[in-house]
């Protein structure tokens, strides 16, 4: 058995290498033929290549280089961007007025009077959450009261939802709601040095800002119209002021839009907010708004703008009988007060860096009796896109003295010089319509 | 009966053309921030897309009012083609008010057209707004370069074929039939700028230097002080004074920017002012990509014999 096994090794390492050398040569012949193959069809395409005409001349090597083929999408523009953006808006306010007007605090810009002060300093961060949802946080400084510390607080902070379905959207946080034209814009855009009176009257200085929730709807629709939805604490001590969900501050708004060939274009639009007041009585206000644009083609800013918006309040209020005359209350009557306000603007911006115009406004007030009204020529100039300034006079005159007596003061006639210098540092949003 | 078939007719009549038509509905519907981009989207999509812009090509594409309208037109779109480079992120307020899904900013549907595109004048210091409405990213007029138009109608295809891969073959053939006219068209622009090549220009706003560079041009100034601030008089003496001394034929204007003043500019400094289109539909006859480019092109060569 030995010798043979003896005989099996020897073969073994005698014809191995010549059965692997057998075998590499055919893995080599392969390959040769494979190589011819691919070197044919480089010949073949290159003799194609040739046959066509010479390539146009001049192209550059960005021509030749340039990609005909997918190539990877989100390169990296550079290091150290931030994932949102952050702008500041500061704006800066004076006037100047009658005396006994500064000492009854009846001025637009009431307990300030005579004075230059920071209305507003607004720190916005906002940007995208993920690809679902994007944020909004403004912080606002501004002098508060005459004389006093630089105040800051949560101006805003919502989050909304981008991708529900059916065309809608939701709105949730701490919001200036959009009610009517003016309501949430910002102090430092407004296309006045003021915010109207009505809206001042009927909502307070700062106007509506909420905190809830609001949705809204687009349909796709050959027209524009957009619905709006809202559910709110009630917070506004003007309106309504229950601050309680058990009974909310209900809100509403139908916006639609209308283009008359490129130039000209119209918004308009209704609102509307129920809320109930702190006694439990019920407090309701509708809003209407219309803005007209005239843009002359391939201008960079509009030539003629006119806006108006009203309010119509339904208020309950509770009204103290002394039905037997004794000086003593016997009871609660419950009363309705109907209020209405409105005003209406027009501005004329022949030139890009300069606009003037003229606002009239009238307005009852919510709980006095009487009403007001005012008319404010005003013009304002941007260096830049980032800067302005607006000068304006204001001249109001009220049916009562009512509500602007305090210190044995009156502001039955006020005249006012307003002065407001504005800037934005960093991303700002574009303006909407 | 009748009432009730009388009430079902009038609620078709009111409905009907609300619905939109079937041939329309089965296309892509793609909007482009800027009508080049809808121009491109045009030649890569063929029949199968429908496009609209939201800008209009003798408009300032940096500045859009944002209309409702806008809103409307992204409420109904399955992909939105932008221009990236911050010059149409004023799209961005349109699309939040348009409840659209498909385009929010890192949807499938939401297509950047300047990946893969070589930017020029990217800051390479520190940018304030000291040095005007500096774009930060860099210059973002590369649209009508049309050397940039194989980039720009590539992440196109990308985007059509995300939303529609069964046509990613369809779209790759358009392309291609357009790059292949375009490519006709660049030997002709290329001959006809040849003898102008390192000749200087000025222009209003810093939107050409794609352009210029492409064909050996350059720009010598703008008539904007900074980019987006108004020329002051100290700067158009300076600038005549430049043109004069180095002999510059032409002042390049966008049809949306002053050209009286740019007019007074260039005869003070013995040259001539010429609106070129700054985006398709920017002047007259500039109605396609090619059309607005052939368009600059004739009108360069015009103003500088």
């Amino acid at each position: 058995m030995r010798p043979w096994a003896l005989v099996f090794v020897l073969l073994c390492v005698v014809l191995a290498p010549a059965v692997a050398t057998a075998q590499d040569a055919a893995a080599l012949r392969r390959e040769i033929e494979q190589l011819q193959k691919q070197l044919q069809s480089v010949t073949e395409r290159l003799q194609r290549l040739e046959a066509q005409p010479p390539a146009a001349p001049g192209l550059s090597a960005i021509d030749l280089a340039r990609p005909r083929q997918p190539f990877g999408l989100y390169q990296q523009r550079g290091a150290g961007q931030l994932l949102f953006d952050i702008g500041i808006a500061g704006d800066f306010v004076g006037n100047i007025t009658q005396k006994n007007v500064e000492k009854a605090q009846g001025g637009t810009f009431s307990g300030q009077e005579n004075r230059f002060f920071p209305r507003e300093v607004e720190l916005s961060l906002f940007g995208q959450i993920d690809p679902y949802a994007s944020a909004v946080v403004r912080i606002e400084a501004g002098e508060e009261a005459r004389g006093a510390d630089t105040g800051v607080h949560l101006a805003e902070a919502h989050v909304t939802l981008l991708t529900l379905p059916f065309g809608t959207q939701a709105r949730f946080g701490q919001v200036r709601n959009r009610f009517g034209y003016s309501n949430e814009i910002h102090e430092h855009d407004l296309p006045w040095v003021d915010r109207p009176n009505v809206m001042r009257n009927f909502f307070g200085a700062e106007g509506l800002h909420e905190k809830g929730i609001e949705m809204t709807l687009v349909p796709n629709l050959p027209f524009y119209i957009e619905a709006l939805a809202g559910v709110f604490n009630g917070d506004n001590e003007t309106a309504f002021g229950r601050t309680s969900l058990q009974a909310p501050l209900v809100t509403g708004r139908l916006r639609t839009f209308l283009e008359l060939g490129n130039e000209h274009a119209l918004q308009l639009g209704v609102s509307v907010a129920n809320g109930q007041t702190p006694e439990r009585l019920p407090s309701t206000i509708l809003g209407w708004e219309g803005r007209y644009k005239y843009r002359p083609e391939s201008w960079l800013h509009p030539l003629v703008t006119l806006t108006t918006e009203g309010l119509y309040s339904w208020r309950q209020f509770n009204v103290v009988v002394d039905a037997d005359g004794d000086g003593v209350t016997d009871f609660l009557q419950k009363k309705q007060k109907n209020r209405l306000g409105w005003y209406l603007g027009g501005e004329l911006q022949p030139w890009r860096r300069w606009a003037g115009g003229l606002r009239f406004d009238w307005s009852q007030y919510p709980e006095n009796p009487g009403a007001e009204r005012s008319f404010e020529p005003y013009i304002s100039f941007w260096p830049s896109e980032f800067l302005r300034f607006r000068a304006a006079y204001k001249r109001t005159d009220r049916t009562h003295r009512d509500g602007f007596d305090l210190n044995g003061g009156s502001a039955r006639t006020v005249d006012e010089f307003l002065l407001q210098a504005s800037f934005i540092l960093g991303a700002h949003p574009a303006h909407p319509f | 009966m009748r009432r009730a078939i009388l009430i079902l007719g009038a609620a078709l009549a009111v409905i009907g053309p609300m619905l939109p038509a079937a041939s329309a509905a089965d296309k892509i519907h793609v909007v482009a921030t800027i009508p080049d981009l809808k121009a491109l989207t045009e030649e890569v999509g063929g029949n199968l897309a429908e496009v609209e812009s939201l800008a209009r090509g003798t408009q300032n594409a940096h500045e859009i009012e944002i209309r409702p309208s806008l809103m409307l037109k992204l409420r109904r779109a399955d992909l939105l083609v932008e221009n990236g480079l911050e010059l149409d992120s004023w799209a961005e307020v349109a699309v939040q008010g348009a409840n659209n899904p498909r385009i929010v900013r890192g949807a499938p549907g939401r297509v950047d057209v300047s990946h893969g595109v070589p930017v020029l004048d990217v800051p390479s210091t520190r940018v304030d707004r000291s040095m005007g409405d500096v774009h930060p990213l860099g210059n973002p007029h590369y649209s009508l370069d049309p050397g940039m138009a194989p980039i720009i109608t590539q992440n196109i295809v990308d985007g059509l074929a995300r939303f529609a891969p069964e046509h990613r073959a369809t779209f790759e053939k358009n392309r291609q039939a357009f790059l292949a006219r375009l490519d006709e068209a660049m030997a002709r622009w290329t001959r006809a700028l040849e003898p102008l090549k390192g000749a200087r220009v000025v222009v209003y706003h810093p939107q050409w230097i794609y352009i210029l560079t492409r064909f050996g041009l350059s720009q010598a100034a703008t008539l904007e002080d900074r980019p987006g601030i108004p020329a002051s008089p100290g700067h158009l003496t300076k600038v005549i004074r430049q043109m004069k001394e180095e002999r510059i034929k032409v002042i390049i204007v966008e049809p949306w920017n002053d050209l009286k003043l740019a007019t007074r500019v260039a005869e003070e400094a013995g040259a001539k002012a010429v609106v070129l289109a700054s985006m398709v539909g920017g002047v007259k006859g500039a109605d396609s990509y090619i059309g607005a480019i052939d368009h600059n092109v004739n009108a360069l060569v015009m103003a500088m014999k």
